[in-house]
């Protein structure tokens, strides 16, 4: 099947623990995530909501897999641009490996549309988002205050 | 023409000056760069290579472009795996663009050929050093001491 992928992998020196908080809890995910808040209960068909700091949502779906400090799945459907939302729902895989003193954290995101554009958008965002990740768990704050 | 790519980006809090010369002072990239240094005159058409600290060639090839703090191009091929030096010569570009209080690091690294396992080799290997990099940069430690293969 036609697919669009995004793939990256870092290694943040981190427990598993507090890189499953860091993911897991919007007061943290606003931090990182330019105010956005990445909101569920995370349990197996729970809602997910990925929020704007006033509330709005940005994108939408549901979670396919979670085993806690392992893997995360989302079925991840954009809702503010009718064009990435007509390509549909995609998945974003989150998997986290214990690498020495470090956690290996590789992330894919993929929506079944050959040249994607939310997936091209996708990749120029996660870059971002995730070196702050690793800036604020390693160092305490942040590499980009804005988007 | 078929060509294998591979792309990784990220954020570096520094100075392009300083992120310059992490990538072109082979006292520099050894602490991150699990002990190899990446030496060379970093002008284009000198020489380059990245050998371990036993003085062993890992790699090799020459400067294409060198544009301090902004653009490094090196030709750039295998020597210490048979399979993998017989794919040719690969290009890794390295882009330095100043991001607000931070640096924009892109490197690309491509060889002419479909399915290439040396792509795939530097796909593992690019996310190591440049974790390693950044955390060195912002933090004045690495985050993996070892190059672990199996991940």
């Amino acid at each position: 099947m036609a697919r669009s992928t995004f793939d990256y992998v870092t290694y943040i020196r981190v427990t598993p623990e507090r890189l499953w908080q860091a993911l897991t809890d919007a007061s943290i995910t606003q931090q990182y995530w330019f105010g956005m808040r990445s909101e569920s209960r995370w349990a197996v068909g729970s809602s997910w909501q990925l929020s704007f700091p006033d509330g709005r949502a940005c994108d939408t779906g549901e979670i396919v897999e979670a085993e806690p400090l392992r893997r995360l799945a989302i079925r991840w459907q954009n809702v503010v641009n009718p064009e990435f939302e007509a390509e549909g729902a995609g998945q974003c895989t989150m998997e986290l490996e214990t690498s020495g003193p470090a956690v290996k954290l590789t992330l894919t995101h993929s929506v079944d549309c050959e040249r994607s554009k939310y997936i091209a958008a996708a990749s120029g965002v996660w870059p971002k988002v995730l070196a702050n990740l690793k800036s604020l768990l390693e160092s305490g704050s942040v590499v980009l205050e804005s988007y | 023409m078929a060509r294998s790519t591979c792309v990784y980006v990220t954020y570096i809090r520094t100075t392009p000056e300083k992120l310059w010369s992490a990538l072109t002072d082979p006292k520099f990239t050894e602490q991150y760069w699990f002990g190899m240094r990446s030496e060379s005159p970093w002008k284009a058409g000198s020489p380059w290579k990245l050998v371990t600290g036993a003085g062993e060639v890992l790699d090799s090839g020459e400067i294409v472009e060198s544009d301090p703090p902004r653009r490094l191009v090196i030709r750039w091929q295998n020597q210490w795996n048979p399979e993998l030096k017989a794919e040719g010569v690969s290009l890794c570009t390295m882009e330095l663009e100043p991001h607000g209080t931070a640096v924009k690091l892109t490197v690309t690294h491509s060889i002419e050929r479909d399915g290439s396992k040396f792509i795939v080799s530097v796909s593992g290997g690019w996310p190591k050093v440049i974790s390693n990099l950044k955390s060195l940069l912002e933090t004045g430690s690495v985050v993996l001491q070892d190059y672990e293969r199996k991940h």
